[in-house]
């Protein structure tokens, strides 16, 4: 009894961690255990039209993924998508915050301009990045055609080579700046002393860069590209607006196939499916990576 | 003032009105003055049931007081009810959201709560609100292709007009709406999946001054089309193509320029054995022809959905497109195009080969070369107010409000016969913004041009996915030949057809 | 000064996207789309903006915009838009400090594995989490409710914020804590009167990050709501009509978006910029 009364005393005393952590676990419960179990049920599930309801379908969903070439198109281009954009964000933010990592007057409205790509909802950058590139009336387009890279035959969203890019250009556009202030943060509180000896020594800045603000860095560069990861493996708002997906199938990424088929064809059960897989993979990417970068929290 | 001269005027202030350079209250004034409406109104159109009288000509474009004194006396019992609808951004909806629904409102005591989003995105509330069966909208929205699946969950209007004598309206009758609309767009198997409400469809529409430059008359073949536009683009591009299209892949708008190809060549997309047939010896024609006229138009056209095919023509960049009708009035107006008053709207091109009837082909498809992509209003079976929604959807598909819709919202393609020959509608037969010069072409090519996809519950998933996707693949050069790709589209649509 | 130069090239670069899209809110539909393209030559117009507004800029104009009647009056979506984003910052920061601190001072068995689980919430495509909570929320009557979208924005949000806030909190020594607590504090005080003050400038950086994510956000907005509220990002949709895309008046909307957005973050430029470090520098 009284052992009891005195657990109770602990766990409302702040002590514990759980009442702490009570709100948070309630709302992810509801949020995000319940609509998980749902997905697992409903991927042995599907949506039948004409009798209005969802039945049992075995492992169906599960296998026809694998004879699925839409579903092998899109976790390649959502691979694609994710490893190129990864790459060009974390090197070009560095580059980039490296640059604006200055006291100097002007440096600071520069960086607040920057801030500015990440309010725009990707839905209207999508939009606005569908309008530069158009094949007619783009600025973007005419400039290219400028100065030869385009002639004019191939526009940049509907030719399956480029329209990838295209559609790239918007994430590096909206993103790197998220990139750049993670970055700058980080340079900001880099220890000084590493850089004075390294001028004793007479060093590049290559040589500094490399030898020390890389690895200063290094848990900086992890956690954006945890957090920018998980997201650019759900990329969806982009091709949604830019392409549907087109040309043929080189802009699908696995969200934009399980919203198809979820939303257009009401295949529920495989959406989910296929959501489940994209869940899947990320899981293993992240915690790979977490290991690998031994980010700790 | 004589009576030519009243309607020219009569067409200046409309024109004012809808480019909005006077207000709301002086051109009902101004048009009330011209006394217009009284007789012409009353000789237009057979015999209305209200009885329009000279004392209610300041009523011109503004709804008829007995339609109003109607929904307020039927609406009695349902006062304070609110209504769901989400629809398309398309003409009709427009009008009725931001101009009529206030009427019906004060009227009938009701709220009506309009959603408007593109296409794709009014399918998906709609397959999660029937799939859910929770009634969350009253009305639906069906486009044409989802009538198949859609057809279950609807009241079919003739069942509403029967079982509730009380509550139809006077006059309003199915019989009114053109009968190959409500056959192409609202039938399914035996049932009406409610009225046409929207008919957007194609038609021929040209530069007239580009075409009298190069000697040309209006093209009456697709050869002589593909030769004219041929013609242009060797002679004027890169600054001005002969022909433009909707062809982003992977888009519906690339299945709609396909299917006016094939149709226009006597092929067909199923044959009588339900079999993807866009694979024949006819199919592979159109493909080839496709292939040539898609040479002389921009090269932008890949990238482009009815928007950008629109804005070719608007911009002045392309000569003609054989398209969606209702961009006509658009063209016409000055403050948004560069071509007003250069664009002239003929009947489709007559197709090649004699059409394919509706018994060598599957699923209930029609073939013509007048593409329609019109839609209908229906009431949800899952509605909670099938009544209320049932007055209101009288209201917005009533020969009234349609001419109002018309009128107001832009010289958009009306569904009732009787609203071609109204006064208030041929008042705008004139250059200008809502323009409605080529509504006559549009009732033609309903009358005899039009084409209609067929109506299976996996339309959805053909005519947004599995044959554009395809198709674009073939523009963008991944399949070796027209047959091939025809071939793979063929292999994949039975599949899906199959399940 | 070579530097200076280089830099506000690439700012520029960055800007020019804004910029074009910016110009196209002022110009009319006749000069959006021309060949070659009216990137500084062009006659400004605000109609796109009255349309979008519901009100005249100009006293004299005969022109007559209806007000809150045009299908592109817009002013409503702004206001919504800027609740839900508030609310949900709101919520997901109380929740997620509550968190933050409880994984930062209390030590159990398992705190790994959770934070790893409270991150993984986030890898889960929004699709498929999509249509359960359609479900969920037509039959609790969350649908098409302001509660409803900061809900599941603020839950969107709190992988995030839970990470962020637990890094900062894990900045500030536990001795403090340790003294306060001999001295006769509650924990409660402590988290209040101390931890909370001092991690201040992470607070605000995290705000604006779950600002920003809700500000934008698209699909949940989409599929949970109907008539009663919609946020800029799929209100922008409806700028695409079967006739045409209304692009001057979806930019004016874009441009007009940006505004209350960007204020926010000005407020709290200084703490970002200092927040973000995520606190990982420190072992």
């Amino acid at each position: 009894m009284t052992a009891r009364a005195n657990r109770l005393r602990w766990l409302v005393s702040g002590e514990s961690a759980f009442p702490w952590l009570a709100p948070l676990i309630a709302m992810l419960v509801v949020f995000t255990i319940y609509p998980l179990v749902y997905n697992v049920w409903l991927s042995f599930h599907e949506y039948a039209p004409f009798k209005r309801r969802v039945e049992p379908v075995g492992l169906d969903n599960w296998s026809a993924l694998l004879s699925d070439d839409r579903f092998w198109d899109s976790i390649s281009v959502t691979f694609t998508y994710f490893s190129a954009m990864l790459i060009v964000q974390v090197v070009l933010g560095m580059a980039i915050a490296l640059l604006l990592d200055s006291e100097q007057r002007g440096f600071g409205l520069l960086r607040a301009l920057l801030t500015l790509t990440l309010v725009i909802p990707p839905a209207i950058t999508g939009m606005m990045f569908l309008l530069i590139e158009d094949p007619e009336f783009g600025v973007l387009t005419w400039i290219l055609e400028r100065v030869g890279i385009l002639d004019g035959t191939n526009p940049i969203l509907a030719t399956g080579s480029t329209a990838l890019l295209g559609v790239m250009l918007a994430d590096v556009w909206q993103w790197t700046p998220f990139m750049v202030l993670i970055f700058m943060a980080g340079l900001r509180s880099l220890p000084s002393e590493p850089y004075e000896a390294a001028m004793l020594d007479g060093a590049t800045s290559w040589q500094t860069f490399r030898r020390i603000t890389l690895p200063l860095m290094g848990k900086v560069i992890a956690v954006a590209v945890l957090i920018r990861g998980i997201d650019l493996f759900r990329i969806f708002d982009y091709m949604f607006v830019m392409t549907s997906g087109g040309p043929g199938t080189s802009t699908y990424t696995l969200s934009l196939y399980a919203w198809q088929q979820t939303f257009s064809f009401i295949k529920w059960g495989y959406g989910a499916t296929i959501s489940l897989v994209s869940l899947i993979l990320i899981l293993i990417i992240a915690n790979l990576f977490i290991l690998v970068s031994k980010v700790r929290w | 003032m004589r009576d030519s001269d009243r309607k020219r005027y009569l067409a200046k202030v409309v024109d004012d009105y809808v480019r909005r350079r006077i207000s709301r209250r002086r051109f009902l004034s101004t048009s009330a003055q011209l006394g217009l409406g009284a007789a012409a109104l009353g000789s237009g159109m057979g015999r209305p049931f209200w009885g329009y009288s000279p004392a209610h000509a300041d009523d011109m474009l503004q709804p008829s007081k007995d339609v109003l004194d109607w929904v307020a006396d039927v609406s009695k019992p349902f006062r304070g009810t609110t209504l769901k609808l989400a629809t398309e951004s398309t003409p009709p909806s427009n009008a009725i959201n931001s101009q009529l629904k206030p009427y019906f409102e004060e009227a009938s005591g009701m709220k009506i709560e309009i959603e408007v989003l593109p296409l794709e995105q009014v399918l998906q509330k709609l397959t999660l609100d029937i799939a859910s069966q929770l009634g969350t909208y009253d009305l639906y929205y069906i486009d044409q292709s989802w009538a198949a699946f859609t057809s279950r969950d609807v009241f079919d209007p003739r069942e509403q007009l029967a079982d509730k004598p009380d509550l139809a309206m006077p006059e309003w009758r199915v019989e009114d709406f053109l009968p190959a609309l409500v056959d192409g767009i609202a039938r399914y198997e035996d049932r009406l999946v409610g009225v046409p409400y929207d008919i957007p469809i194609f038609i021929m529409m040209y530069r007239k001054d580009i075409w009298e430059d190069m000697g040309f008359e209006a093209p009456t073949t697709l050869e002589q089309y593909y030769e004219q536009a041929k013609a242009i683009t060797d002679e004027m591009g890169p600054d001005m193509y002969g022909a433009t299209g909707q062809m982003k892949s992977g888009h519906y708008s690339l299945e709609c320029d396909w299917t006016a190809w094939l149709w226009g060549h006597g092929g067909s997309i199923f044959n009588s054995d339900g079999k993807f047939s866009g694979n024949d010896e006819r199919g592979i024609e159109a493909m080839e022809y496709w292939t040539r006229l898609y040479q002389t138009m921009p090269p932008g056209v890949t990238g482009w959905t009815w928007d950008g095919q629109g804005q070719s023509i608007a911009q002045g960049v392309a000569a003609s497109m054989m398209s969606w009708g209702e961009f006509f009035p658009y063209f016409d107006d000055p403050s948004a195009t560069k071509v007003s008053g250069l664009m002239e709207a003929v009947r489709c091109p007559a197709p090649k080969r004699p059409l394919r009837t509706v018994s060598d082909t599957g699923y209930g498809e029609i073939p013509g070369v007048g593409h329609q992509g019109g839609s209908s209003l229906a009431v949800s079976r899952n509605s909670k107010n099938p009544d209320p929604a049932w007055i209101f959807m009288q209201w917005a598909t009533c020969h009234d409000t349609q001419v109002l819709i018309t009128a107001l919202g832009g010289g958009t393609g009306p569904t009732r016969t009787s609203v071609y020959d109204d006064p208030r509608i041929i008042a705008n037969n004139r250059v200008g913004p809502g323009t409605t010069r080529h509504l006559g072409v549009v009732r033609e090519t309903i009358a005899n041009d039009m084409g209609s996809e067929p109506d299976l519950p996996e339309w959805a998933e053909l005519s947004n996915d599995t044959i554009p996707v395809r198709l674009g693949k073939y523009f963008a050069g991944d399949y070796g030949s027209a047959k091939e790709a025809m071939d793979d589209i063929a292999q994949a649509a039975d599949k899906v057809v199959s399940g | 000064m070579m530097r200076m130069l280089v830099a506000y090239m690439v700012v520029a670069l960055f800007m020019f996207p804004l910029y074009y899209w910016g110009t196209t809110a002022f110009k009319n539909a006749k000069e959006i789309f021309n060949t070659p393209p009216n990137v500084w030559t062009f006659s400004p117009t605000v109609r796109n903006f009255e349309e979008v507004f519901g009100i005249s800029l100009g006293f004299f104009r005969q022109q007559e915009v209806l007000p809150g009647g045009g299908n592109f009056y817009m002013a409503p979506r702004l206001w919504d838009t800027i609740v839900v984003a508030l609310g949900s910052t709101v919520l997901s920061i109380i929740v997620a400090t509550l968190a933050a601190y409880g994984l930062s001072r209390m030590n159990f068995r398992g705190r790994h594995a959770f934070v790893g689980w409270v991150l993984s919430t986030r890898m889960m495509p929004p699709v498929a989490v999509a249509i359960p909570m359609f479900f969920i929320y037509k039959n609790v009557g969350l649908m098409d409710s302001y509660l409803g979208i900061i809900l599941i924005h603020a839950v969107m949000n709190l992988p995030l914020a839970v990470l962020l806030l637990k890094s900062f909190f894990d900045d500030i020594p536990k001795d403090i804590d340790e003294c306060a607590l001999i001295d006769g504090a509650t924990r409660w005080t402590i988290f209040r009167r101390i931890v909370l003050p001092m991690a201040k400038g992470g607070v605000a950086a995290t705000a604006v990050l779950c600002f920003i994510f809700s500000w934008t956000e698209f699909i949940f907005v989409l599929t949970l709501t109907q008539t009663g509220l919609k946020t800029v990002p799929v209100v922008s949709s409806s700028f695409v009509t079967s006739t045409g895309t209304a692009w001057g008046n979806m930019a004016a909307l874009g441009v007009a978006a940006t505004a209350p957005a960007f204020l926010f973050i000005l407020l709290v430029q200084k703490q970002l910029v200092r927040g973000l470090t995520l606190g990982s520098l420190k072992e």
